[in-house]
């Protein structure tokens, strides 16, 4: 993207909230995530997969940003990039004012109380030989919260209530949990060290429908309650357009197109954007509407097709996209298609 | 059977009954379902995870592992013929070839360490009486039918060099080898992305309308439903608690439970003025009944908003309450909302 695109997309953003830049919570510049692929004699880099690709967006205090594309198309590596469990290749991240880009051990440590996530699989992110109350005391006792037992205990309690566990969950172990309970304990624990920002990912796909609408408003919730932020990355593009104020579209590891959520679900103007809307089964036998069905799978990141890395797929290709790569360019939000109008 | 040859029903499962023995004691997974499959018509069956939608369709194939699961009771009739009195070898001769099966996990069900051809071929082979070269050709006419491109050159692919779109392909091509008459879809698209889901949808009606199989898709997605079946049965802690034909069930759902599912999903805004009105969503409260301790009366009285003290006393029966010729609505409710 450049800057001229960057400058463009500010705009925009601006026009639709009219907020000034000290509301900006954290800003992603540029951020690029290449992982190096080893092989042949004594595992030489042979190749590349640009993962995350010239990635920018700001996210306001309070708002949610819902990140959403097909698998593989580097989603869930620009979450963990932003909490530096993958460290970013270049580029640049500055939250609250501060660069944590290149932030040491102590000053990430700090950071990572303003700044916490939540995984898709409950199962997998609760050791099972932890009792919930342990589980919700390490973060407490790494980031030196509450000064006795008694205290933290207190604050735990607190934490079970807010996230609609009963006190007796204490002493039991996560097996003895359903799903979305789970889930729950992993809420709490995240809300433990009281951040501002929380990285959402995919937290109910793995749930079933009744307890997925009761995770959203217990998110939903607590961002009112306690003035959360959320970046939320989804592939469920209902959920994500209930639950966002804006909605950013990946794909290949580009954001093709963003803008609040109302504007881009109900004019979309990527191709892209506009195949995956269509896609989605409505809840109505009766509601018949064009759709496009895409044709192929998602090319592989080694070797992105050339030009606009959509053209492959694009019902509406044309010459120029084998050969330009489009742009991030403000229609009436950031688009980055060559026709889109 | 109905006169009319568009009617004509293939299967009928009557009081399916399914246990699993437990170290904590029997508990019953399908308990009294029945239903009826049409010929080229497509009954959904949709419900949260551990509702037996699953082990219902592992039933009809009788692939229910023995012990500890067991079929308790009931009767499923393929063609007026009882599958559960069959033995071994009619059995085999049954599934593949009149009833196929399609699962949610395209990776797990194929052999990694043989070629895809091989593993259609291999379904083609038990079934018919076919020479090699036919069987080659039927395998790759079958991955022709799925809409594998270059299918002569992919015959010899192995799984891994697939997508997950392309492995469901090659499944659906596996299960339709034979020419079933029936084809069980168990949460065929759930592991895909929308986009592929969306081909593998467009796919199965396609084949659906060229073959004429029925369909039996199991799902917990009431957006595919919708958007497949003819006839859709809501299954809750084991029984079915609502079933009727899909327009009735989605313009007017009698059981509290699946006004609670259509509830729980976010609608996206159809408003043409482009404001959007985003209301909290119903979730339904509570969790899905332990099948070892079912309260008494209602299973879902637990998490209903319309529980009067009636529904703690007996489990409700499946009552019609719209009269169709072959698909009427019913309910397992007390209420009348």
């Amino acid at each position: 993207m450049t800057d001229k695109g960057i400058a463009l997309m500010e705009q925009t953003q601006e026009k639709i909230d009219h907020a000034s830049d000290s509301d900006i919570l954290i800003s992603v510049n540029h951020l690029v995530k290449r992982f190096p692929i080893k092989g042949g004699l004594f595992s030489r880099e042979i190749g590349s997969v640009k993962a995350v690709s010239d990635v920018s967006f700001k996210i306001r205090k309070g708002e949610t940003l819902g990140l959403v594309g097909e698998s593989g198309c580097g989603k869930s590596t620009l979450g963990r990039c932003i909490l530096r469990l993958i460290e970013p290749t270049s580029g640049q991240m500055v939250f609250k004012g501060q660069d944590i880009t290149h932030l040491g051990a102590a000053d990430l440590r700090k950071l990572r109380r303003n700044i916490q996530i939540i995984f898709q699989d409950p199962y997998a992110s609760l050791n099972p030989r932890m009792m919930v109350e342990d589980l919700l005391t390490e973060p407490l006792v790494i980031h030196k919260i509450g000064k006795s037992r008694q205290e933290r205990q207190a604050r735990i309690l607190k934490l079970l209530d807010m996230c609609g566990l009963r006190r007796e969950a204490m002493s039991r172990y996560p097996h003895e949990f359903s799903g979305g309970q789970r889930q729950r304990i992993c809420i709490a624990r995240a809300l433990a060290v009281e951040p501002e920002f929380i990285v959402c990912d995919e937290p109910v796909s793995a749930l079933d429908v009744s307890i997925q609408a009761q995770i959203v408003n217990l998110l939903q919730d607590l961002q009112k309650e306690l003035g959360l932020t959320y970046l939320f990355i989804a592939h469920d593009l209902k959920v994500v357009e209930h639950i966002s104020t804006h909605v950013a579209v990946m794909y290949l590891g580009k954001i093709v197109e963003m803008s609040t959520a109302e504007d881009l679900y109900n004019n979309p103007k990527h191709p892209y954007t506009q195949a995956l809307l269509s896609a989605i089964p409505m809840p109505d036998p009766d509601y018949r509407k064009k759709r496009t069905i895409l044709k192929g799978d998602v090319p592989s990141p080694i070797h992105p097709p050339s030009g606009c890395q959509f053209h492959p797929r694009c019902p509406v290709m044309r010459e120029r996209c084998k050969v330009d790569v489009p742009e991030l360019r403000g229609i009436s939000h950031p688009v980055s298609c060559h026709f889109a109008e | 059977m109905d006169s009319r040859a568009e009617f004509e029903k293939i299967l009928e499962v009557k009081n399916l009954k399914t246990t699993f023995k437990t170290e904590e004691g029997t508990l019953t997974a399908v308990d009294d379902v029945s239903f009826n499959v049409y010929k080229g018509k497509t009954l959904g069956i949709v419900g949260e995870s551990g509702c037996g939608k699953s082990v219902t369709s592992l039933s009809i194939m009788r692939l229910i592992p023995h012990p500890p699961g067991k079929i308790a009771g009931g009767e499923i009739l393929y063609r007026g013929q009882d599958l559960l009195k069959f033995d071994a070898s009619q059995m085999r001769s049954i599934r593949g070839n009149e009833i196929s099966m399609i699962f949610q996990e395209p990776m797990t069900s194929l052999n990694p360490v043989f070629t895809i051809g091989n593993q259609i071929r291999e379904a083609i082979g038990l079934h018919q009486k076919l020479s090699k070269t036919e069987i080659r050709d039927q395998a790759v006419e079958m991955l022709k039918l799925v809409g594998i491109p270059a299918p002569e050159k992919r015959v010899d692919d192995y799984p891994h060099q697939l997508s997950g779109g392309m492995r469901q392909r090659i499944m659906i091509a596996m299960a339709l080898s034979c020419n079933p008459q029936i084809l069980i879809a168990d949460e065929p698209t759930t592991a895909l992305d929308v986009t592929i889901q969306a081909q593998i949808l467009e796919l199965l009606k396609e084949l659906q309308q060229k073959v004429g199989m029925a369909l039996i898709l199991i799902t917990h997605d009431l957006g595919v439903v919708a958007e497949m079946a003819d006839e859709v049965a809501v299954m809750y802690a084991g029984r079915i608690v609502e079933q009727g034909n899909v327009r009735e069930i989605f313009r007017e759902p009698k059981m509290p439970y699946t006004r609670g599912l259509l509830n729980s999903i976010p609608i996206m805004n159809k408003d043409p003025t482009g404001k959007m009105k985003k209301k909290r969503l119903q979730a339904i409260p509570g969790i899905v009944p332990d099948l070892l301790h079912l309260p008494q009366g209602c299973r879902f009285q637990e998490r209903c908003s319309y529980v009067i003290p009636e529904c703690k006393q007996q489990e409700p029966d499946l009552r019609v309450v719209a009269s169709h010729p072959l698909m009427p609505h019913k309910i397992r409710c007390v209420r009348n909302i």
